[in-house]
């Protein structure tokens, strides 16, 4: 494998709060790479250090095996697109593409040529010449993004660059976007807390939460196999549920017993994530079908979402939430009982 | 619907009389510059032009007595207003860039520094500026020239100017400098690509007001002029004294003519396409 960035043993101090600590990432050339977390979990932190308007308080940002924490972010070649966008609002939409060109000194006739390439591939030719001011958020999105990629960067930062846009619009950008850095080839960080916009982009999802790096790797793998508790819930809904294990493998859950891979020891607090779309249930009391395996429970709450349908059903003192769009799911109804599934396989347990 | 009206009324009355106050001197000042007679009596008996051609007379025509005081006066005003200008900006713009950037207590505390100007009374400012003046001359021998009109002109003109930039600066966001930077340029090139153009109706508006306040300056000018650097108020204050004929208001009229065609440009170029004028 080919390194390109690689963070070692990174921390940011403010004051006497860390923002960042011990954040050790390798992340390989022309790699997409998606720094996911809540708000305030320093992946911002973490991708200003990368561009170096934040300094580390200690550790190591090698760039090509080259420290370059102490490199001005004007030589160090990056391109970035901001949440703001941070268009020049006194300049055209060439001015602005052609900006980081002008100062490298390339000539007028040479500039527009680049200019209407990279309109053209963030599919917006003949805008040259408006001003900033008069385009939609779709093309102003676009525009920055041809600017950072004008004079080829060396590494390609975003910072939750699809935010401001509606849903729609978003989700044709991120196949835009990831096409984009495709054809590019460019090493690219964003940074984003919307756990399917980084799912649909990423090569590898880095889960950030307090300044830690909670689990990185693929989003596949993320998802399937998250490494903490937070992590599965962070990534799409997860149901956590206190248990309790017996010895052997078998967890107490929710008053039934749970046959798992875990190797913890007896009497281990464990939390049990559950997906929601990952919840089986049958109905109960229904005349003529035989009495169920499954944890009693109540449905409290049926919301139909189109293709789907979500359900809360109260087991106990825990309520889950479940995903489905097949016939049980179809017909429940508030207050019905019903026997929850759990599959052993698709849950992931951790040490509470 | 009545007291609505009635309402409405005094508000309107009010507005009025706020108004007349706020215009009449200029309006009687205006009158009297095309008064026929050759005194100061108003209403004037009959309308003319003739102090304005004793104005330029005065300012412009062939040398006789009080012409060449009265022009070198004018250049005088001219010169220390564009040194104001100068000055005020080149201290303004870095500085309402740094309280911009610097957030927290210090942009209040400079904020109120750069306000007392306004609230000292002129007398004791004009005082402290003599004194200062002339301890500097007689320590150092240096010859201030301009500069003894131009610098007290310039702590008058500070509040306004720098308050001008600092609302400049209010939508330019850190993020645009560093969008700069992330394309290549130095942070002074960011600073003078980026933050300066954008600052720029700003800037202007702020070089106009410094040069307004000091073409108008009187109180701390009376204590600061010399026999060669005087100003047109001083000249006009002078000639008021020793001999009461409305040459002067004709002056004043051209002078009130000047502000308001300053103030119209400031406001277009504050308030963009809202402009009142």
């Amino acid at each position: 494998m080919d390194t390109h960035l690689e963070t070692r043993a990174l921390g940011k101090r403010f004051g006497t709060v860390d923002a960042l600590a011990d954040v050790n990432l390798t992340i390989e050339r022309g790699e997409f790479v998606c720094l996911l977390g809540p708000s305030g979990c320093g992946k911002t932190t973490l991708l200003r250090i990368i561009a170096g308007f934040e300094q580390a308080s200690h550790g190591d940002l090698l760039l090509d095996g080259k420290d370059i924490n102490d490199l001005a972010p004007h030589l160090r070649g990056f391109g970035m697109v901001f949440q703001s966008l941070a268009l020049f609002p006194h300049m055209n939409v060439a001015d602005n593409i052609a900006y980081g060109l002008r100062l490298r000194g390339v000539a007028p006739a040479r500039r527009r040529e680049r200019v209407d390439e990279l309109l053209h591939m963030v599919q917006l030719p003949a805008i040259a010449d408006r001003p900033v001011s008069a385009l939609s958020g779709g093309q102003r999105q676009r525009v920055a993004i041809a600017r950072a990629l004008a004079v080829p960067p060396k590494l390609f930062l975003l910072d939750e660059p699809l935010s401001a846009l509606d849903a729609q619009l978003r989700d044709n950008m991120q196949i835009e976007l990831r096409q984009l850095q495709q054809r590019f080839g460019v090493t690219t960080v964003v940074v984003t807390h919307d756990q399917t916009e980084a799912m649909m982009l990423a090569d590898r999802l880095v889960v950030m939460e307090h300044g830690r790096i909670q689990q990185c790797d693929t989003p596949t793998q993320v998802y399937r196999q998250p490494a903490n508790a937070f992590v599965a819930e962070f990534l799409g809904a997860a149901n956590l549920l206190p248990g309790t294990v017996r010895g052997d493998g078998v967890i107490d859950l929710l008053g039934s017993s749970m046959r798992s891979s875990s190797t913890l020891a007896a009497g281990t607090r464990v939390t049990v994530s559950v997906r929601s779309e990952d919840l089986k249930f049958h109905a109960v009391g229904r005349a003529g079908s035989a009495e169920p395996q499954g944890i009693a429970g109540d449905i409290e709450f049926v919301r139909d979402l189109g293709a789907k349908s979500e359900l809360i059903i109260r087991c106990g003192d825990e309520r889950l939430r479940c995903h489905g769009g097949d016939a049980e799911f179809r017909s429940a109804q508030v207050g019905q009982k019903v026997a929850l599934l759990i599959d052993a396989q698709r849950c992931s347990v951790f040490a509470a | 619907m009545k007291s609505g009206a009635s309402f409405r009324l005094v508000m309107a009355t009010l507005a009025g009389f706020g108004l007349l106050i706020a215009t009449l001197p200029v309006v009687v000042i205006v009158i009297m510059s095309f008064s026929g007679g050759s005194n100061l009596d108003f209403p004037p008996s009959a309308l003319s032009l003739r102090w304005y051609g004793a104005a330029l007379n005065v300012l412009w025509g062939e040398k006789s007595e009080g012409t060449m005081s009265a022009f070198s006066a004018m250049s005088t005003s001219f010169m220390v207003g564009a040194i104001t200008m100068v000055l005020s900006v080149l201290v303004c713009v870095p500085m309402a860039y740094a309280l911009e950037r610097s957030r927290g207590r210090m942009r209040q505390w400079a904020e109120l520094v750069f306000t007392l100007p306004i609230v000292f009374p002129l007398v004791v400012l004009g005082v402290a500026y003599l004194l200062m003046a002339e301890a500097i001359s007689r320590e150092t021998g240096l010859e201030l020239g301009l500069l003894r009109l131009a610098i007290p002109h310039l702590t008058l003109a500070l509040p306004f100017v720098l308050r001008n930039c600092l609302s400049a600066m209010n939508g330019i966001g850190v993020d645009l400098e560093e969008a700069a930077m992330s394309l290549g340029a130095s942070p002074l090139r960011a600073l003078l690509h980026i933050v300066v153009p954008l600052m720029k109706p700003g800037i202007m508006a702020g070089l106009i007001f410094a040069f307004i306040i000091s073409f108008n300056e009187f109180t701390v000018t009376f204590f600061m002029y010399t026999i060669d650097v005087r100003t047109l108020p001083i000249w006009m204050y002078s000639r008021t004294v020793s001999s009461l004929d409305p040459t002067t208001l004709a002056i004043s009229t051209l002078i009130i003519a000047l502000d308001v065609a300053l103030i119209a440009w400031v406001d277009k170029l504050v308030a963009g396409k809202g402009s009142l004028f």
